[in-house]
């Protein structure tokens, strides 16, 4: 057997963050073409891009599932932008080390984690784009009641945006734009009104 | 509590064995080819070992060449046989054969010799169309395994020989897994030359022997000695030989006891595998086996991890890949039946010995079950 580090077999039996997210604001897959190895890797982001949940799967040895259990471990808590900074020296350092021939299965995670950062973007985007349509041909129950003000788009969350009025009635834009949203995106996006 | 079962890899030198080596390590030590009584009567010894293996494979005793181990009786046969016949130089052999078979035909094919592998069928067995294609007038020499290492499926020797005979050619097997685990008799299932190795069937390591039938010439790989009437340069091997020899003796009485212990405890194994692992598929399930061997592919989750678990509970299992390097190839054999990549790096080889007993098997039911368990709920393959 491989010489593993205490630690690393400690993830590797009772391996951290496993599973999946019910409604993920980011999902990836990833394989490791090399050796066969597989990950699906969800996040869960709050309002300050911060990784409030953060689960893995991994098909892979024991040094890839503990490798990807450390990550979590890492990411959680940390900005998307810190978390794309966390390195493979950082992951085998919190494992107590792994084996020269093992150190390509933390590679992995690295990988996973930025994927989902992408997904995660990308389902922001795909949801500001909506929004912006939503605004620029804006029916005229919506512009009624916006007060005919304009719509200045704030913050885009794959889960909620949050724009900011001129005027108008607060209540109903948040009703219609929240029943345009689920009606092209097919999710619940909560809709935060400041003015 | 330690559990062994990967006798396919090694097994354990039995006490019998060991008992009968020992003089030959300590008050024994002459070389059996000195002129003087305190060598010369060892040489008693070896004939005693060579007559006991001959015996087991149902050959006659100066049939027998002593060798170290399963690697340099392959090694002699194959490049043996294809060099002795220039008519001939061509080789026939299957692509689930072991390394020391597979790499010697690949060293003579680049010496330009013809070399053909057969396929093989998706429980294992040779087929036998792509086999009868790869014969042709310039086979000199068929080489197929009496049973596979891996999977365990026997393979159709008796026919093959006899399709190799056919041809003009001579036929070889590497029975080192077979032997001692199944019936082998030379002569009725027509083979000339076959190898096989002492520490596979509870002998000591490094030691193994060559069976070439009487009229077949062929030049020796070592040179430098007269040993084995020129045919193995090099000292005897005492202590080896001499175990090598009672772990035959041995065999021959296992496989003369009709009981069937050890193909009970692996049906039993297996029935409870299949009965409390979702996923799990035996390799060549429906194909005639080895008593002892059972590779199991344990679908959705990556068999590493799975023998790293195992270890930790204290069972010593094998897979038929290994990831390290930073390179994971499925096992060839594996492949070879059809079998998808990602399946194959989920396969584990259970193979047990004759010593193996029911409790060690009904222990290895209580861990294994939830092991499988705990690593499908992580993994993203389970279904």
């Amino acid at each position: 057997m491989w010489k593993y580090s205490e630690k690393l077999m400690d993830h590797f039996m009772n391996p951290r963050n496993s599973g999946q997210l019910p409604d993920p604001d980011g999902h990836s897959e990833v394989c490791s073409p090399k050796c066969g190895d597989a990950m699906t890797l969800d996040i869960q982001v709050d309002d300050e891009d911060r990784i409030e949940d953060i689960r893995f799967m991994t098909f892979g040895c024991a040094g890839a599932i503990a490798a990807s259990s450390a990550l979590t471990e890492i990411a959680r808590g940390k900005t998307l932008q810190e978390a794309l900074r966390i390195t493979n020296d950082q992951i085998i350092e919190f494992l107590g080390g792994i084996p020269e021939e093992k150190y390509h299965c933390s590679v992995m995670g690295h990988e996973a984690l930025s994927a989902a950062v992408d997904d995660f973007k990308k389902r922001s985007d795909n949801i500001n784009e909506h929004l912006e349509s939503i605004i620029r041909k804006m029916p005229e129950d919506l512009a009624e009641t916006a007060g005919n003000g304009n719509i200045i788009i704030e913050h885009v969350h794959p889960r909620h945006v949050s724009i900011r009025l001129a005027g108008g009635d607060t209540e109903s834009v948040t009703t219609i734009l929240e029943k345009e949203l689920l009606e092209r995106t097919g999710r619940i996006i909560e809709v935060r009104v400041s003015r | 509590m330690k559990i062994y079962l990967d006798n396919n890899a090694t097994t354990r030198v039995v006490p019998e064995v060991l008992d009968a080596m020992i003089p030959f390590l300590t008050e024994r030590f002459g070389n059996p080819s000195s002129f003087h009584s305190f060598g010369s009567d060892i040489m008693e010894n070896i004939e005693k070992a060579r007559k006991n293996i001959a015996e087991l494979i149902g050959a006659d005793a100066e049939e027998i060449i002593f060798t170290s181990g399963g690697t340099e009786s392959d090694n002699t046969a194959l490049i043996g046989a294809v060099e002795i016949n220039p008519l001939k130089p061509g080789l026939v052999t299957s692509r689930i054969e072991h390394p020391a078979v597979l790499e010697t035909a690949e060293y003579l094919a680049g010496k330009r010799h013809p070399v053909a592998f057969s396929e093989v069928n998706s429980d294992g067995t040779l087929n036998m169309d792509s086999f009868e294609n790869c014969i042709s007038e310039q086979t000199g020499l068929v080489s197929i395994m009496m049973a596979n290492n891996e999977t365990g499926v026997v393979m159709q020797v008796k026919e093959a020989a006899r399709k190799a005979h056919e041809a003009g050619a001579l036929f070889h097997t590497d029975a080192v897994q077979a032997m001692g685990k199944v019936t082998v008799d030379v002569k009725s299932m027509g083979i000339d030359m076959l190898s096989l190795s002492a520490h596979k069937f509870h002998g000591p390591k490094g030691v193994g022997a060559l069976y070439i039938r009487k009229g077949i010439a062929i030049p020796p790989l070592m040179l430098g000695g007269h040993q084995e009437k020129g045919m193995r340069a090099g000292t005897y091997n005492v202590p080896g030989i001499i175990g090598l020899g009672k772990a035959a003796e041995l065999a021959a009485e296992h496989l003369s006891d009709k009981s069937g212990g050890t193909g009970l405890l692996l049906d039993k194994l297996e029935k409870g595998i299949l009965d409390n692992c979702p996923g799990a598929v035996v390799a060549g399930a429906n194909t005639e086996r080895l008593p002892n061997t059972a590779t199991v592919m344990f679908k959705g989750v990556e068999s590493e991890a799975v023998m790293t678990m195992l270890d930790i509970e204290g069972v010593c299992v094998s897979s038929g890949s290994a990831c390290s390097t930073g390179e994971q190839t499925p096992s060839y054999v594996l492949s070879s039946m059809g079998i998808d990549p990602v399946d194959a790096n989920t396969a584990i080889r259970f193979s047990l010995s004759r010593y193996t007993t029911s409790r060690e098997i009904d222990y290895v039911m209580e861990i294994l079950p939830p092991i499988i368990e705990k690593l499908r709920k992580i993994s993203p393959y389970a279904y």
